[in-house]
């Protein structure tokens, strides 16, 4: 500081209030409030803020108290596990191999201890010679001049040569010895000490296999029959907690950028064992465990399967259930349920939305049952038909895509070989090389447009296919007026529900004059056509036809109480009252043929005059597909899922005539039906034209003149994601708030806030005008979307699906895009599920068919007549035969109606296969499934079969026909009379349908493939290493010492006509009933 | 002295502001717990069933109900049982009619199921006798109509010349469907209760039907040949006593019955 300043500093120093006046007190009262607030920070930061730790402290109080109360519970289950006979004897077992390997084993560890010893030093010794001669021969290789090589040769030869003295313990342990040694000879005892010590390592380990493998069954054993942990487990999990570290439990998954904290709430969800609400509740005074709210927390993850196959250090738990993972303050911003919050956590009901993310490709997803329900709904309801899902109902925009590209490709086509004339006149006036390089860039240009044309074909090709494939959730209101009572129509479109509870078609709010002019539009733009006269049916048989032929599978007849039957097509017990009996005739014969065909190129029917003007017969089918305007493709079929049974015309008739008497007495009809002149009115078909547009009916339906409409309703794909300011809740805005019910038997009473995505699709599916209320708009600007009549699980179903449908937040690698046989899987429920197979058939592990539980099929006798459980097709038949199946089940050469008229496996059973004209996308995409399922190879290559010795065929044939082998029995044989009460195949289809090695496991244990099957068990039984016949065996038998299975086997895939007529002939039970 | 004044005079007045702010912080109201939306994940709390153990039942003491099975009405046309397909069984008999509806020579009905239907109260008993036997013979099942107490050993007989295969299939117990050729014999037993009784066919020979009702208790029993039924050891008490034929269904009736007595109980049969 300067001089001069100096003097001043004692009197300003009095005067400065810092130190002149005290400040003593305002700096206590500062400092208990810091110490306080630091008090405050502290305990809000260990405690207050992280709610966490108490859950924590509580879940290990109240866990260990559980393990220690189950503690004697499961010891005493082990104890008794380990009293058992089994267990002793496996035990003892055990102890044998133990004690047995014992002395050996002992005597090899002396052995190699002493070994050591003697090896370390021959070790260390000549691995340091070795080292120095790998520096000389470094050097010699090295060596620059010859001279100076041949002499470094020379030295390490003498190296090589010196002899070295060492004293080493000898092997047996008893004193030392000198060895005097020269280089190899060194390496030679190194080498041989080296083997010694593996060879005795492999007969130690060779010792000890028979104890290591009788502890593994032991354990087994005890894995087996203890459910839950052992005594040793629980103690490991009692320590856990004893040494629990109270921390934030993290799941860090940085690829999807997670970073998940729930487990730090949820701490038992990954524990090894089953804690339930009940077994965590929190701790009373007595230190007893019981049920109360906050449990919840601590309960082991309800779903451990799911929980394996998603591993949560890969997939953490937000991706799944929604919510803030990072949050830990409070459960509800964990939860996400604090305002603003995009992603709430999904509510239980609809939590199987958190799947969808990933399994948006899945249409069926195994685990989720809700979602998956919600999925079919949408699209067997016809959702898609308004609203835009992705990956449903891509046909439409795939074929317009397809046209586009075969379109584009012409021009293309036409643009070259244009230029590559050009060229080749350019060429004409140049010359020498030049011309040459001009003439071959032309013809390349040429050459590479005929890869064009097969990429033309290919995409032809697909166009057909797609067309095959394209289906309507309605039926086409192209024939209506061949088909339909005209007085019906507007019956029937003023309310479905009305005619028909449960109707798929759902309930428009029209005005009496909309459905009248509906109705006349619908009436007038019907196509019209010849019809045979098809009157004359038996009703009586027609009955036990519908009953037994398998239209129940799919149809249903009964109302309310009565009704029996599946779901998936129309209620048909009033079909009568509607149809037209030529019409239905035809319809049952093939339901896919149309009138007239249509040409999506000209966008309009292709009538018997466009043919007539190329002098074409006007014939029109799947192998007729082209246009005979165009020569583009044609949809030449109806496009209905209904297959084709291959009933012949008698059979069709006697079901039309009884689908005939299903109708309301006609006193009743003639209220219901009044005049409906008015549908003939032209000026009524313009305006119903305007309405038809309005409300879509284009969507399910094929009417005409409307095949290109597009759909009316949003888009839905991303649906889920959509924020909630842009659903619009309109005037009930306050009331989803404020929690006010506005629907159903709780209207107007409070119920929990609403103003939710789930609340809005909840409401809007149950009544989906539900947002005009209050609101002033004529009736054409009214909301549109009609009445589905769904029920609470549907709407939950749907609201799931509707939930899951969003816009990802997670990185495509999390999503199910597999590429191996797993993505054949995915594509081949979409097939399943589009025509119904399981109504017929289990296609699934523990899934039941609609036939199955009908009543007809609970009878024993009936049962054998249910179509079979494909649940393990893949593996069951060849993949070429089966695209032969599928194509056509009757499996007959030609077309000719009787011999289709036919099953062409199962001829035994009253049910018929139908052929679903699939187009090859759709059965390849089949057999890929199957194939898939059953873990089989692709492509097929079939094992090989041995041939028969011909004593091996003569045994074979004694078998088959010996009173003791009843296969001939069941199984159809060829001979009409037994056939008649067959009920298994016929044994020569077996070459070319069935793989042998199923074959092989299906006749030693049938039930364990086809629970319920006529074909027993038991059949075989295990001598030695092979399958020997469980009876009495033709004499011819004796001695053989094969596998009695694999002959059948082999004798049936190389069973020729001839030889199963020598069968029939001996008397093997086949044709003599 | 000065020194620590000047860092107190420095850090002082931030100090505060930070206490202020810890304050301000540690006032905001804690978020409360809320209870999460109605869980659909209730634990099943009902124990299964406890499965007490059966109770021995007393002969000595135990009441009797008897009586007999009358038939009366048309007699139905049965389809005949053809056999040629096993020629070794048509040899002892063919053409013979279906044991659907067997009346005997006195007119009454054979194999029917009469059981005690209700009054029990849900309490099982031990098997009174240990196993029972199933024959197949001349490709017929024999007896035609069997009960069983759940868990009793059931024999299976085959003494024809021909492989059979015997196929039940309950709704309750395991099904299984086993080859069994001539001269063996299976132990088998049906571990749950069952009824309406569990048909049981021979998918070979299609003809061959017959039923087993699972019970778990042993008041129950088949009328015979002379179209009567015993059942005994049943303690004092009012039951519901059922009669069961395949074809024409069950009929029920009310009985008190008393320790040490017999008591009456016939049904009638309509055809």
């Amino acid at each position: 500081m300067p001089e001069e300043t100096r003097p001043d500093v004692g009197n300003e120093s009095e005067r400065d209030p810092i130190t002149g006046s005290s400040l003593s007190f305002p700096y206590m009262i500062s400092a208990v409030l810091l110490m306080a607030s630091l008090g405050w920070a502290l305990y809000d930061e260990y405690y207050a803020t992280r709610p966490w730790k108490d859950y924590q402290h509580r879940f290990v109080a109240v866990y260990s108290s559980w393990l220690k109360k189950n503690l004697p519970k499961q010891d005493s289950a082990e104890k008794a596990v380990k009293n058992s006979d089994t267990y002793k004897k496996l035990q003892a077992a055990l102890d044998a191999a133990d004690k047995a390997a014992g002395p050996d084993f002992d005597r090899i560890n002396k052995e190699l201890a002493l070994l050591a010893t003697r090896k370390s030093v021959v070790d260390d010794w000549f691995q340091s010679r070795r080292g120095e001669l790998g520096a000389k021969v470094y050097d010699m290789e090295n060596a620059g001049s010859q001279s100076s090589h041949d002499s470094q040769a020379a030295a390490i030869q003498k190296f090589k040569d010196e002899i070295l003295t060492k004293t080493v313990p000898l092997e047996n342990g008893q004193g030392e010895e000198k060895l005097s040694y020269n280089y190899d000879q060194m390496e030679k005892e190194y080498n041989r000490l080296k083997d010694r010590k593996n060879d005795l390592l492999s007969q130690q380990a060779a010792l000890l296999r028979p104890s290591s493998e009788a502890r593994k069954r032991r354990d087994d054993y005890m894995a087996d029959q203890l459910v839950g942990l052992t005594r040793q487990q629980m103690q490991g999990l009692i320590d856990k907690m004893d040494h629990f570290d109270f921390d934030i439990k993290q799941i860090n998954v940085p690829e999807g950028n997670l970073v998940d904290r729930c487990e730090s709430c949820h701490v038992g969800t990954r524990e090894p064992v089953v804690l339930t609400r009940r077994d965590v509740g929190p701790l009373s005074k007595d230190g007893k465990s019981g049920v109360e709210d906050g449990s919840r927390a601590f309960t082991t993850h309800p779903n451990l399967e799911l929980l394996k196959i998603h591993n949560p250090d890969r997939f953490g738990c937000s991706p799944c259930h929604g919510g803030n993972g990072r949050a830990t303050s409070s459960v509800e911003k964990a939860h996400g349920k604090n305002e603003h919050w995009l992603y709430p956590m999904y509510s239980p009901a609809n939590r199987e939305a958190g799947c969808n993310q990933c399994h948006s490709s899945d249409l069926v997803v195994r685990l989720a049952p809700t979602l998956s329900g919600g999925k079919e709904l949408f699209r067997w309801r016809g959702c898609m038909g308004c609203h835009r899902m992705e990956g449903f109902d891509a046909e439409p925009e795939r074929l317009f895509n397809i046209t586009q590209q075969i379109k584009a490709l012409e021009t293309d086509k036409a643009d070259a070989f244009r230029n590559a004339s050009r060229m080749e006149k350019q060429a004409d006036s140049m010359s020498g090389n030049a011309a040459a390089k001009m003439n071959q860039t032309a013809q390349n240009m040429r050459v590479s447009m005929s890869r064009v044309d097969s990429r033309i074909e290919e995409l032809d090709t697909e166009s057909k296919n797609l067309l095959q494939e394209l289906k309507k959730v309605g039926p086409s209101l192209k024939e209506v007026r061949m088909k339909l009572r005209k007085e019906w129509i507007p019956v029937w479109i003023e309310n479905p529900q009305h005619f028909r509870p449960g109707a798929k078609m759902p309930t428009f709010r029209l005005e009496p004059d909309e459905v009248k002019a509906i109705s006349a539009f619908i009436w007038q733009s019907g196509v019209q056509g010849p019809m045979d006269n098809a009157t004359g049916g038996d009703p009586a048989h027609g009955k036990d036809l519908f009953e037994t032929r398998g239209c129940m599978a799919c149809h249903s007849m009964g109302e309310d109480a009565d009704k029996v039957g599946g779901y998936f097509a129309a209620n048909l017990t009033r079909e009568g009252e509607k149809t037209n009996i030529n019409y239905l005739v035809r319809w049952i014969h093939n339901p896919r043929q149309r009138t007239l065909p249509y040409s999506p190129t000209l966008h309009r029917d292709i009538t018997p005059a466009d043919y007539q003007a190329k002098n074409m017969p006007f014939v029109f089918d799947l192998d007729h597909t082209k246009s005979p305007v165009d020569g583009h493709e044609m949809q030449v079929e109806q496009q209905t899922i209904m297959p084709n049974l291959r009933l012949n015309m008698g059979e069709v008739r006697d079901i039309a005539a009884y689908l005939m008497t299903k109708k309301r007495p006609d006193a009743e009809t003639a209220k219901i039906y009044k005049d409906a002149s008015y549908m003939d009115d032209p000026k009524l078909k313009a305006q119903g034209l305007k309405l038809v547009r309005n409300y879509g009916c284009a969507g399910c339906h094929e009417i005409a003149g409307m095949e290109d409409e597009s759909r009316i309703g949003t888009e839905l794909t991303n649906e889920g994601s959509k924020p909630i300011e842009r659903l619009d809740f309109a005037l009930l805005t306050r009331d989803a708030e404020d929690g006010v019910e506005v629907l159903g038997p709780n209207k107007g009473k409070d119920v929990a806030p609403w103003y939710s995505q789930k609340g809005f699709f909840e409401r809007k599916l149950a009544e989906p005008n539900l947002f005009d209320q209050g609101k002033t708009k004529t009736h054409l600007e009214q909301l549109k979307m009609p009445n589905f009549n769904l029920d609470k699980t549907d709407i939950r179903q749907l609201t799931t699906f509707l939930l899951g449908s969003v816009d990802p937040t997670m990185p495509p690698s999390f999503f199910y895009k597999p590429a191996d046989q797993r993505h054949d899987i995915q594509e081949g429920w979409w097939i399943i599920k589009k025509y119904n197979c399981q109504g017929c058939h289990v296609v699934e592990i523990g899934q039941h068919s609609i036939l199955m539980d009908l009543p007809k099929y609970q009878d024993p006798d009936w049962k054998e007549q249910l179509p079979p459980m494909i649940t393990n097709e893949g593996a069951r038949v060849s993949p070429d035969w089966l695209v032969r199946f599928l194509k056509n089940p009757s499996l007959a050469a030609g077309h000719g109606e009787a011999e289709n008229d036919k099953d062409g496996v199962r001829s035994y059973l009253k049910v018929r296969m139908p052929t679903f004209y699939l187009s090859d996308n759709e059965v390849r995409k089949l057999v890929r499934f199957f194939a898939a399922v059953s873990y089989q190879p692709e492509p097929y290559i079939q094992a090989k079969v041995e041939p028969l010795t011909p004593a091996e065929q003569a045994m074979a044939r004694a078998l088959f026909t010996s009173k003791e082998a009843p296969c001939l029995k069941c199984h159809a044989t060829g001979v009409p009379a037994h056939d008649a009460k067959a009920t298994a195949p016929n044994f020569l289809l077996a070459k070319e349908r069935l793989k042998p090695g199923w074959t092989d496991r299906w006749l030693l244990n049938p039930a364990l493939i086809s629970p319920g099957t006529s074909m027993p068990s038991g059949l075989f039984k295990r001598e030695g290493d092979r399958w020997v016949f469980n009876g009495q065996t033709p004499p011819s038998f004796n001695g053989y010492t094969g596998d009695h299975a694999e002959l059948l086997v082999r004798y049936m895939f190389t069973l020729t006509p001839d030889e199963q007529r020598r069968l029939v002939g001996a008397g093997g039970g086949g044709g003599t009933r | 002295m000065e020194t620590s004044m000047n860092w107190k005079k420095l850090l002082g007045l931030p100090l505060v502001f930070f206490a202020l702010i810890v304050l301000a912080v540690g006032c905001s109201k804690k978020e409360t717990e809320k209870a999460e939306d109605n869980p659909d994940d209730e634990d099943n709390t009902e124990a299964a069933a406890a499965n007490a153990p059966a109770v021995a039942v007393d002969m000595a003491n135990g009441a009797t109900v008897t009586g007999k099975i009358t038939f009366t009405g048309a007699k139905p046309t049965l389809n005949k049982i053809q056999m040629d397909a096993e020629p070794s069984c048509a040899a002892m008999h063919n053409n013979i009619p279906s044991q659907e509806v067997v009346i005997n020579d006195n007119g009454t009905l054979r194999y029917v199921m009469v059981y005690v239907k209700d009054g029990l109260n849900g309490k099982s008993y031990k098997p009174i006798e240990q196993k029972e036997n199933l024959d197949q013979k001349g490709c017929l099942y024999e007896p035609h109509v069997i009960g069983l107490v759940n868990s009793e050993e059931l024999d299976i007989s085959n003494d024809d010349k021909t492989t059979h295969n015997i196929h039940p299939q309950p709704k309750i117990n395991r099904e299984w469907n086993e080859s069994q050729s001539s001269g063996d014999v299976k132990k088998k037993e049906f571990t749950q209760s069952e009824w309406p009784p569990i048909p049981v066919k021979c998918n070979i020979h299609p003809w061959m039907k017959m039923y087993i009702g699972v019970f778990n208790h042993p008041f129950f029993a088949v009328s015979g040949a002379d179209g009567t039924f015993t059942i005994k050891g049943l303690p004092p008490g009012t039951y519901t006593i059922a009669a069961w034929q395949e074809k024409y269904g069950e009929q029920t009736q009310k009985v008190t019955v008393k320790s040490k007595e017999e008591t009456k109980v016939d049904f009638n049969f309509k055809g």
